[in-house]
């Protein structure tokens, strides 16, 4: 028997006004899963977790977490629910001990001394411990982040939902966050979190998907997306000591090679064929007796593939 | 897998562990910031007090319990303003920034019930103020004590003071959750208060009592003589005895009592409007059948205190001016006073239809989302008290009442035992009938089928501009008045006055708009039908066109994923 999804979105569309922001969005993630939702800015990421944290009605769609309808049964999705929005806001005028054991007394977890002490556990999780009676107003960027994360581990969520979780963080304390999502995931809490960021997310969730202008483009593992994408993109550049012009024309004649040209001894060329394709476009350059003195191929990276997406669809 | 905990629910009325008022009892009662506050407000509170005393005793060479006595007032507004001015504001500007911040969406999330999530801000926010007020108790305390003030007077007006604070702390929460601009809420919540004790008072004079009961003045005047110096206080007293009790048609009401219960309306009104914000923040304020509850009541309310009033003549502005300047043998109120009271209260009707008519009326965003949702449940139509319903037959039903109570109104003032021989006959209920249907119905249905946008142009080129010009035309000539009075009868506003102008036999208009006065009434009202029954018919299109679109609409284009599925 398969298990309940953590998340269950169906037909999921979020309009303002004639503004669609989301457009039918339907996705399943089991639970367990560190899930990434990547796009623009602009994609619907935000509206599509505003939805799942109950804190908007969508136009239509069913958002099912964990069993329960968000839409019908808002009190118990809360209780489900960890969420960090987006640029992590804190109150200005509490200290970081004090806006904690807020969220820990208004989830009534246990006596002042089991709040403290799960208080305490918190800011050790997120490694803050020693800004534990800093005022929230005076923290770093990624601190203020860290402890958003421990408010929203709290009450020990099953579906946390991190909003651009990543934004402003240094290299280290990235790593960090990649090790705690991965540590929750451990648990049984499923992580759906969202970057604008490809390589980011790529780095941290088992899987994810890629969301633009509302719609969702391609969902599956980083290679998975990939592929769906249409990235097998790839630009080679082909060194020649002789032979310049005949290799070009024989090149300009293969199905999957585009937007060829020539400088001195290169040859540079855009290439959408397979790998064995790419073989054997190798040995015809040989076999018509160019001699031949570098092969080079050089792969999109997430970012240029998400900008290409997001072209492309600004074009259309 | 980890569980969730069970959270048990904060309970609504525990104060004491509401997370929401301990965070601002810590925030706001930090040692630093508190002690200033406590120390200006002693220092103010002393200075009064000691002045106070001192004046009375050694200036006007009052007895030891009457000096003690004059510190009572002095002390009384200066509470006032911390707790009305500084609290409200407190209360509204702390909500906007809330919402600024951007950790209102954590509050929404918590596992409290809306009403514990209310009291939480509405004794958290303003805890310093509080804290600020009861610093200054013991000055009172030893004045009331001292000046020998009795328990029955004070109570009451500390009990009202309590009471209006709420009633106005409230105002700005609601202020604070509506508005999203931090400086406009600020100024909306104080701007409501400085109304409340200077425009209430002037549609009191014009037989609108009720809304004075928003106030702790009634219960003040009736304190008065309790908290004055006793010589003064006898004078006042003497004063007093001309005027009754609070009546409320052929009950008899202390100031007190009637003030709370007034008060306590709003106040239900206004937790309603905050809780349903908080279980849903996309939510209608008022539901419909709390919002025509609402406008019945403030009718009869209106009408309870306004009509006992008629016979003694207290209703009429210049019996105030006769009593003031003690000219009150032989006085007789004019025709106009009449007039002029019956078309406020018709104003005064509208324009509370209008409000409510835009609390209750969804966006096209709402009907929608309420078809998709009656879409998913299998239902053809719209539960009919609905968010997402029409507001139609609610604002119908609303301007009927309006217009029966501004009927009754007018035809008590008018055929009263002050203007003999007067009649309203029924056939002007059919006109203000006409006058509350055109305007509240023409309202509604430009809102609900083209939206705010649209209604706001309206108000501005059509309800405001108009009064402008005319007013402009009026002053620059008097040849120009006719023509002036054809253009403020475009303004919806002005109609209600024209009906009572043109409709009621008492009234002498000016000889230069005698005629023009009441054909721009006819002229105007018969445009207004006209544009109603269009507007009307716009709404029930567009509305047929969105059920069309939100039931027949099937999602198209759909990128089905399942995670699991591309996994394996």
């Amino acid at each position: 028997m398969q298990p309940t999804p953590a998340i269950d979105i169906r037909y999921l569309r979020v309009d303002y006004g004639n503004f669609v922001a989301v457009d039918d969005l339907t996705l399943t993630v089991p639970p367990g899963e560190v899930f990434g939702l990547v796009g623009p800015n602009g994609a619907g990421k935000t509206s599509t977790f505003r939805v799942l944290t109950t804190l908007m009605e969508p136009t239509y769609g069913e958002v099912i977490l964990s069993g329960v309808d968000v839409l019908e049964d808002i009190e118990t999705a809360r209780r489900i629910i960890g969420y960090m929005p987006d640029l992590a806001p804190v109150p200005s005028d509490l200290r970081v001990w004090e806006f904690l054991e807020f969220h820990a007394a208004a989830y009534h977890l246990g006596s002042r001394s089991q709040r403290r002490e799960r208080v305490a556990e918190c800011l050790e999780e997120v490694a803050l411990t020693d800004q534990r009676n800093s005022w929230c107003k005076e923290l770093s960027r990624g601190q203020t982040q860290r402890v958003v994360l421990a408010k929203t581990l709290l009450h020990r969520p099953s579906v946390l939902i991190l909003d651009e979780p990543a934004s402003g963080l240094d290299p280290l304390a990235r790593r960090d966050l990649r090790q705690a999502l991965r540590k929750l995931a451990a648990t049984g809490a499923t992580v759906f979190v969202s970057s604008h960021i490809l390589s980011e997310l790529a780095e941290m969730c088992s899987s994810l998907c890629v969301m633009n202008r509302g719609k969702l483009l391609a969902s599956g593992t980083a290679e998975e997306v990939r592929k769906q994408l249409g990235s097998n993109e790839r630009t080679i550049t082909v060194s020649l000591l002789d032979r310049h012009q005949d290799a070009a024309v024989w090149l300009k004649s293969q199905n999957a090679v585009h937007d060829l040209r020539t400088t001195g001894q290169q040859v540079l060329f855009g290439f959408t064929g397979s790998d064995d394709e790419q073989a054997d476009l190798m040995e015809g350059l040989i076999r018509l007796g160019a001699r031949m003195r570098a092969f080079e191929e050089k792969r999109s990276t997430f970012e240029d593939i998400l900008v290409e997406v997001a072209e492309t669809n600004r074009k259309s | 897998m980890n569980r969730p905990q069970e959270p048990t629910r904060p309970s609504g009325w525990n104060i004491g562990a509401n997370p929401i008022f301990r965070r601002y009892c810590r925030s706001r009662l930090r040692p630093q910031g508190l002690g200033v506050a406590l120390l200006i407000s002693v220092l103010i509170a002393g200075f009064l007090f000691f002045m106070s005393r001192a004046t009375g005793r050694y200036q006007a060479d009052l007895s030891m319990a009457d000096a003690e006595r004059a510190a009572v007032i002095p002390l009384l507004v200066f509470q006032a303003l911390i707790l009305f001015i500084f609290g409200t504001a407190q209360v509204a500007g702390g909500m906007t920034a809330e919402s600024d911040e951007g950790v209102i969406d954590y509050q929404r999330l918590i596992p409290m019930n809306p009403l514990a999530k209310v009291f939480g801000y509405l004794f958290g926010l303003p805890v310093r103020e509080y804290a600020m007020v009861f610093a200054t108790l013991p000055f009172t305390a030893w004045a009331l004590w001292q000046g020998e003030v009795a328990a029955n007077v004070w109570i009451p007006l500390y009990t009202v003071f309590f009471s209006s604070a709420l009633t106005y702390h409230l105002a700005g929460l609601v202020a604070g959750t509506v508005v999203k601009n931090r400086r406009w809420a600020f100024l909306v919540s104080i701007g409501l208060v400085f109304c409340l004790y200077t425009v209430i008072p002037q549609m009191a004079r014009f037989g609108l009592v009720f809304f004075k009961y928003l106030t702790i003045t009634p219960v003040f005047e009736e304190c008065l003589p309790g908290i004055l110096p006793k010589t003064a206080g006898s004078i006042v007293a003497t004063g007093q005895r001309l005027v009754p009790l609070v009546k409320f048609f052929n009950l008899d009401f202390s100031e007190t009592v009637f003030t709370l219960f007034s008060q306590g309306g709003l106040i239900l009104t206004f937790i309603v409007m905050l809780c349903r914000r908080w279980r849903r923040a996309e939510s209608l304020l008022l539901g419909k059948l709390w919002a025509a509850g609402l406008f019945i009541w403030v009718q009869i309310l209106l009408l309870g205190n306004a009509l006992p009033l008629i016979d003694p003549g207290n209703i009429f502005p210049s019996r105030e001016l006769t009593r003031r300047f003690r000219l009150t043998q032989g006085w007789q109120p004019e025709g106009w006073e009449a007039v002029a009271m019956s078309g406020i209260y018709g104003l005064a009707t509208l324009l509370l239809l209008f409000t409510l008519t835009k609390i209750i009326t969804p966006s096209s965003d709402i009907q929608i989302r309420g078809w998709r949702r009656a879409r998913k449940q299998g239902d053809t139509s719209l539960p009919f008290l609905s968010d997402a319903a029409t507001a139609f037959g609610i604002v119908l039903v609303m301007a009927l009442a309006g217009a029966g109570g501004w009927f009754v109104f007018t035809r008590a003032v008018v055929e009263s035992r002050w203007f003999p021989g007067q009649e309203v006959p029924l056939g002007v209920l059919g006109f203000f009938t006409v006058v509350m249907l055109t305007g509240g119905l023409g309202f509604h249905a430009l809102l609900e089928a083209r939206g705010g946008r649209v209604v706001g142009l309206a108000v501005i080129f059509v309800g405001i501009v108009p009064l402008m010009i005319g007013a402009i035309l009026s002053v620059s000539s008097n040849r120009l008045h006719p023509a002036a009075s054809w253009v403020f009868g475009i303004s919806p506003a002005s109609a209600p006055v024209y009906a009572s102008g043109t409709l009621l036999a008492l009234s002498e208009l000016p000889a230069s708009v005698a005629r023009a006065v009441p054909r721009a009434f006819y002229f105007w009202q018969a445009v207004s039908v006209l544009v109603t029954i269009w507007l009307i018919g716009r709404l029930h299109s567009t509305r047929k066109v969105i059920a069309k679109s939100a039931i027949s609409a099937r999602p198209t284009e759909t990128t089905e994923t399942n995670i699991t599925e591309n996994a394996s």
